[in-house]
């Protein structure tokens, strides 16, 4: 029989969102069912590098390496602006309830490491370990301005909506998140 | 090779491409033939999985730099498969 398939893609940025799909990815791969994430719009900021304010406007971009998935020639200053304004990052997540201002996930962080859950960034390391494979929406990266060199997690594929449709028809379950 | 039907999609982005394949693709009979340009980063791959999916064939794929045109003939029976 061939290797059980799930996907699992997630759209929001909130930390108990990312949390909620990680921990599923991490049950599915450890399971040896093949695990297939995706992320777009405001998903893949848990999987950003946290950087400085003003980074993005020094960011040199390599075409050789960026324009494959990118198209250069239409980009403008909105792009840097919303990564200056959209810094994501696995540890600054905000939470989708009861945020306070930042003081919710800081509390959310002390519960978690209280009571032995596993944080979000040791949850995307395992992901990573356990072979989870990251393919990320084409049209949010080329919008967005994202490089794949700006994410935490090795080997992301960029890949478009035909494919995210293959991927669930072969997979027996499908998240979206 | 001229094709039965041209489709132009030069400068969008996914999944216009797809869409205005699978639209051309319900004007024409099986066996006619569609040409499809586009350059989006992920065209050819995006038309190719689209063909395999759908069935139809991929006869030509004639790249300059990166504009794509593709020469796809319509599967042999039309409708759901």
């Amino acid at each position: 029989m061939d290797r059980k398939k799930a996907t699992i893609l997630l759209q929001s940025g909130e930390l108990d969102k990312a949390l909620s799909a990680f921990i599923f990815a991490n049950g599915y791969a450890a399971l040896e069912i093949e695990t297939t994430m995706w992320f777009m719009i405001w998903g893949y900021n848990c999987l950003k590098r946290r950087r400085s304010l003003f980074a993005p406007f020094r960011r040199k971009v390599d075409p050789a390496r960026e324009g494959a998935y990118r198209v250069l020639e239409t980009d403008s200053v909105l792009q840097p602006l919303l990564e200056m304004l959209n810094r994501g990052g696995a540890r600054r997540l905000p939470l989708s309830r009861l945020n306070l201002m930042g003081l919710g996930p800081a509390l959310f962080d002390k519960l978690l490491k209280r009571k032995g859950i596993m944080t979000l960034e040791e949850l995307i390391q395992s992901a990573v370990d356990l072979g989870v494979k990251f393919k990320m929406c084409q049209i949010c990266f080329d919008a967005m301005g994202v490089s794949v060199d700006d994410l935490i997690v090795p080997n992301v594929e960029v890949k478009g909506v035909s494919e995210y449709a293959r991927d669930t028809m072969e997979a027996q379950v499908n998240l979206f998140i | 090779m001229t094709a039965d039907r041209e489709v132009d999609v030069v400068g969008k982005a996914c999944p216009l491409p797809l869409i205005e394949l699978a639209k051309a693709v319900r004007t024409l009979q099986p066996g006619q033939t569609v040409r499809i340009t586009g350059n989006d980063p992920i065209f050819e791959e995006s038309i190719v999985e689209l063909c395999r999916e759908a069935g139809h064939e991929v006869l030509e794929t004639d790249r300059r730099g990166r504009t794509v045109c593709m020469l796809i003939r319509v599967r042999p029976e039309p409708g759901r498969r």
